[in-house]
């Protein structure tokens, strides 16, 4: 089989009967093997290798219809928690809480630059509404980081609660369609959940509690994390 | 033979205006427009049986649509019917076959059903297997654009192979995408004098959502192999620009009459490097504008010493 597939140029009548993850070529960029082919309606669309097969080639176009929302609004997700972190340094840098939020910052950039890639490698369209996630973490850091240390970790801690229950409902998705096929992807979302709840808990400690009209604050940051993650997913 | 299709016309005729709806008024034009195809392909002295896997066109195409998209490639193991030939084909095989063979007939007969008629003729089935596309000449070119797009796409990701093997040089952006570009028109060379009314044919309200979806997956793979990985709004501006690019090229080709279309190929050159200088004028822009904030918030902070009021007490 392969030696039918070593000329160049794939047809696709050879591709054709054939499983894709059995396409194989030997990437050199990242001296490993992998090629994938996905159906784009009737033909076969054809990519370079990805560099960590994360993310399994989609069988047919709903899964890669659900595949694409997930990491449309992951992205969008750690993009506006970066842009959140930003706005609360812009205020608080110079402070002691300044490291802590340093920490968590870099953390989340951690996961930004992963999204990125798996962005960059699945051919996945960013939502448009990227612009608007950056102004309004912006903001919403800003604000909070300018009603004191406490509403900065309030904020934090209502952020990450709604990010925490997103990429749980994330877990049950992929778990319930298929945890063997999705076992690396399903790490990898385990991984970040676990990091989110860490600063849930971080936030936490540093009395967020303690923020003026907290309980209002938290509910409102969080229905607006819905309305964000609603929107992303689909825009 | 006439009377009975006369009859058949009467009877769905009724049936159409009993219903009233618009699909079912497009279903009696496109039989009218069929049955007229029919009797004119089969004036032909040849005499086709009818082949066992054309029935009732409409069924077959409404059912087949929803899995067009979803269709696995087919292996001879499994289908929905359980046959296990070898060479049994799927009804989505056997209407790219079709359609493939009557892209021979449209320079004579144009993109319409009398095409797509010939080419099952030429594939030894019957001319009423055309009755399978309720759509029509919007088939056919939909999946000539499909074709041309998917050749394409095959030869950007060799090219790429070769660049990433280092076997060849990577182009610069604007080279890449005036090469891809003009890869693209040039397939339509061979129907570049009924390309119009092809273009026309796309424009009808339901072929829009298809065509547009091929041009965006044509735009998004001459982008990705030209090395885009933006996850930002980028993403969108760079497609639009090459949209624009490709719609107006297309627009200059074909009502270009120079030798190998030189014209459309320099109007073509002139529009890229439009968008990459308003690239270059943008992040011009946004670095001057950065620097210049820069410049502001130092004058603030040489003022509040001068001042006095950066002093803490």
């Amino acid at each position: 089989m392969h030696k039918l597939l070593s000329s160049p140029v794939l047809r696709v009548e050879m591709i054709q009967g054939v499983c894709p993850s059995s396409l194989l070529r030997f990437c050199r960029r990242y001296g490993r093997e992998g090629r994938q082919a996905a159906w784009r309606g009737r033909y076969l669309q054809l990519s370079p290798c990805r560099c960590y097969s994360i993310v399994p080639p989609a069988q047919d176009s709903a899964e890669k219809d659900m595949l694409d929302r997930m990491l449309r609004v992951d992205h969008a997700g750690e993009y506006g928690a970066n842009r959140i972190y930003a706005g609360q340094m812009a205020v608080l840098g110079r402070t002691e809480t300044g490291p802590i939020i340093q920490k968590m910052w870099d953390q989340e950039k951690a996961h930004l630059k992963v999204f990125n890639e798996l962005m960059a490698d699945n051919r996945v369209r960013p939502t448009i509404l990227m612009p608007l996630w950056n102004l309004a973490g912006f903001a919403l850091g800003a604000g909070s980081a300018l009603l004191g240390k406490e509403g900065a970790m309030a904020c934090t801690v209502a952020v990450e609660e709604s990010i925490s229950e997103h990429y749980n409902s994330q877990i049950r998705t992929l778990m319930e369609e298929d945890p063997d096929k999705y076992k690396e992807l399903l790490q990898l979302i385990k991984k970040f959940r676990d990091e989110e709840m860490e600063h849930h808990d971080t936030g936490l400690e540093h009395d967020a509690e303690l923020a003026p009209a907290y309980s209002l604050m938290k509910n409102i940051i969080q229905v607006g994390c819905k309305a964000a993650i609603y929107m992303s997913e689909r825009i | 033979m006439a009377a009975l299709l006369r009859a058949l016309r009467i009877g769905q005729a009724l049936r159409g205006l009993r219903a009233a709806q618009r699909s079912q008024c497009d279903e009696v034009k496109r039989t009218f427009q069929t049955a007229a195809v029919l009797r004119r392909v089969a004036d032909d002295p040849k005499q086709e049986q009818v082949p066992p896997y054309s029935s009732s066109f409409h069924q077959n195409y409404q059912s087949m649509h929803p899995e067009s998209e979803s269709s696995r490639p087919n292996t001879s193991y499994a289908d929905q019917h359980g046959e296990q030939a070898e060479d049994y084909e799927t009804e989505e095989q056997l209407q790219i076959r079709m359609l493939t063979a009557a892209l021979e007939f449209v320079p004579k007969h144009g993109w319409s059903v009398e095409a797509i008629a010939e080419g099952a003729q030429m594939l030894g089935l019957s001319p009423a297997a055309a009755g399978m596309f309720s759509n029509g000449a919007g088939d056919l070119i939909q999946h000539f654009v499909a074709q041309c797009n998917s050749n394409l796409s095959e030869n950007l990701a060799e090219q790429h192979k070769l660049v990433q093997l280092g076997q060849t040089e990577p182009k610069k952006t604007d080279e890449f995408l005036r090469d891809a570009v003009e890869a693209r028109l040039r397939m339509l060379i061979p129907y570049i004098e009924i390309w119009p009314q092809a273009m026309s044919i796309l424009l009808l309200p339901h072929n829009i959502p298809e065509s547009l979806k091929h041009l965006s997956t044509l735009v998004d793979d001459i982008w990705y192999y030209a090395g885009d990985r933006s996850t930002d709004l980028n993403w969108y501006t760079r497609r639009a620009a090459l949209t624009g690019i490709y719609n107006t090229t297309e627009l200059v080709m074909v009502q270009d009459s120079s030798p190998d279309f030189e014209e459309t190929w320099k109007f073509l050159e002139n529009r890229v490097s439009d968008v990459m200088n308003m690239a270059n004028t943008a992040k011009q822009v946004q670095s001057t504008g950065e620097a210049v904030v820069q410049g502001i918030i130092g004058a603030a902070i040489t003022l509040k010493n001068l001042t006095g009021i950066n002093q803490r007490r």
